[in-house]
């Protein structure tokens, strides 16, 4: 079963990090699923694979009731992002999913109908949370062409899907960077042969330096906090990306 | 159906759906090689058509029989097409049936390692939904089962046409020879398609074994 935890709380607004499976099979890419909670909803981020699914529900169930999820956030289209979508549906059939419009039409070969997707624009989306007010912000072609990440302007965290991932080495299973430049070694590799555009990249780098940001949570590996965020920012910035072999 | 029957039936529900598939799918190469044989009886009986007309009075009897066997020939593609619709239906369902295992599964697996079970009712509703997709399968099997059934029984009618060509043939005087070996060829043909009708309605599809 996973790990939840709580990274950011106040009052009834949270955010619950699910983590780390040490019965995941090894074949299996690792994955951290995100709960934001505010009121009486909640709106899970890139909800995992199918294979995922019962170590994932398990561990959401433990902090929140699946039937409340009132949606779904799938920062892009790939399969350990939102292949478990119909078993989600299962615990709520009004559950809405919002995805880039140019996987609207190709995410429901995971479940779904016409009702539950909300094809979200180039340029972004707010998305309301009961009462809360999350923004759904560009990053397309990183890695995905059609790609955007969460942000929670009260909460002051960055949902930043694989930008930010790490391939950490087993042991190495520690929920926040504690070393940076231990921790982008493995990232590295990850991001120049997944993130396809220098351009694109430039100018997440520049838009998500004007936002506050306390953590940046990426869907593999460790979560960046406090000056790590600026720090890795930089560090992407500089980086020469969409390049394969050594 | 309860969880715990489920949890016990589960694995042999998996296999057996997809020993289903495979046998439908068999079953479904079988018909269209069958549909392949009925065409030909149709060309063979428009030959035999020209060839009663060229013998005349003596071959009168014989040219029934062939236009008979045209039309045998028809009615069996009809037939097979309309068998094709059903394996498609049955096809389909057994895929329904595999996803509902694999569902299933997970959803299971999820409630049980979830805190008080949370999920039940979902889980509880899942599985008579994948029963409904059961007993629609188990519908469809019988229905595919019983136009096979009339599949046969034309067959067999078509056989007993080949035969009777076949005795009308020994009273075509000159033309005896060629129209019997044209009678032999039905028979055989439609001796062909009795025998894979046959093996198909022994399918363990239909038997479950």
């Amino acid at each position: 079963m996973k790990k939840t935890k709580t990274i950011f709380q106040d009052g009834n607004h949270k955010w619950v990090a699910i983590v780390r499976d040490p019965d995941k099979p090894n074949y299996l890419i690792d994955t951290n699923e995100y709960l934001v909670t505010h009121g009486s909803q909640g709106i899970l981020l890139d909800p995992g694979g199918a294979e995922v699914f019962p170590a994932v529900f398990s561990a959401l169930s433990s902090e929140f009731d699946p039937s409340a999820l009132s949606a779904i956030f799938a920062s892009h289209q790939d399969p350990d992002i939102c292949s478990s979508l119909a078993l989600w549906l299962e615990f709520n059939p009004k559950m809405r999913c919002y995805v880039s419009w140019l996987w609207s039409s190709f995410i429901p070969h995971f479940g779904g109908t016409a009702d539950t997707f909300v094809a979200m624009p180039d340029e972004g989306l707010d998305i309301s949370l009961d009462g809360l007010h999350l923004q759904a912000i560009p990053a397309h072609y990183l890695h995905s062409s059609g790609n955007l990440h969460l942000y929670d302007k009260l909460a002051k965290v960055l949902f930043s899907g694989d930008v930010g991932a790490a391939l950490l080495p087993p042991g190495d299973d520690g929920l926040f960077v504690e070393n940076f430049d231990a921790h982008i070694r493995h990232a590295e590799g990850f991001h120049r042969r997944w993130m396809g555009s220098n351009e694109a990249k430039r100018r997440w780098c520049e838009r998500v330096s004007q936002m506050e940001i306390d953590m940046l949570c990426p869907q593999h590996g460790a979560i960046y906090q406090g000056a790590d965020v600026q720090r890795f920012i930089n560090w992407f910035d500089g980086l020469q990306v969409g390049i394969c072999g050594s | 159906m309860t969880m715990t029957t489920a949890l016990t039936t589960r694995p042999s529900k998996a296999q057996q759906a997809g020993v289903d598939l495979l046998r439908i799918v068999r079953i479904n190469e079988e018909i269209k090689a069958v549909v392949g044989v009925a065409f030909r009886i149709n060309i063979m009986a428009l030959n035999a058509i020209f060839l009663a007309k060229r013998a005349g009075t003596a071959a009168r009897g014989f040219g029934v029989l062939s236009n008979e066997l045209r039309v045998f020939s028809q009615d069996l593609r009809d037939g097979m097409s309309a068998l094709t619709g059903q394996i498609h239906g049955c096809v389909t369902e057994v895929s329904v049936v595999l996803q509902d295992i694999r569902h299933t599964a997970l959803l299971r697996q999820a409630v049980e390692q979830s805190p008080a079970a949370c999920g039940r009712a979902v889980l509880a509703a899942r599985e008579l939904e994948n029963d409904r997709h059961t007993e629609r399968l188990a519908r469809l099997r019988k229905q595919l089962r019983a136009a096979l059934d009339d599949a046969f029984r034309m067959v067999e009618l078509g056989g007993v046409l080949a035969k009777s060509a076949k005795i009308e043939a020994a009273y075509g005087q000159s033309f005896a020879v060629p129209l019997a070996q044209v009678s032999g060829e039905f028979d055989g043909v439609v001796e062909e398609i009795r025998a894979s009708l046959e093996s198909l309605r022994r399918s363990a599809f239909f038997t479950g074994n």
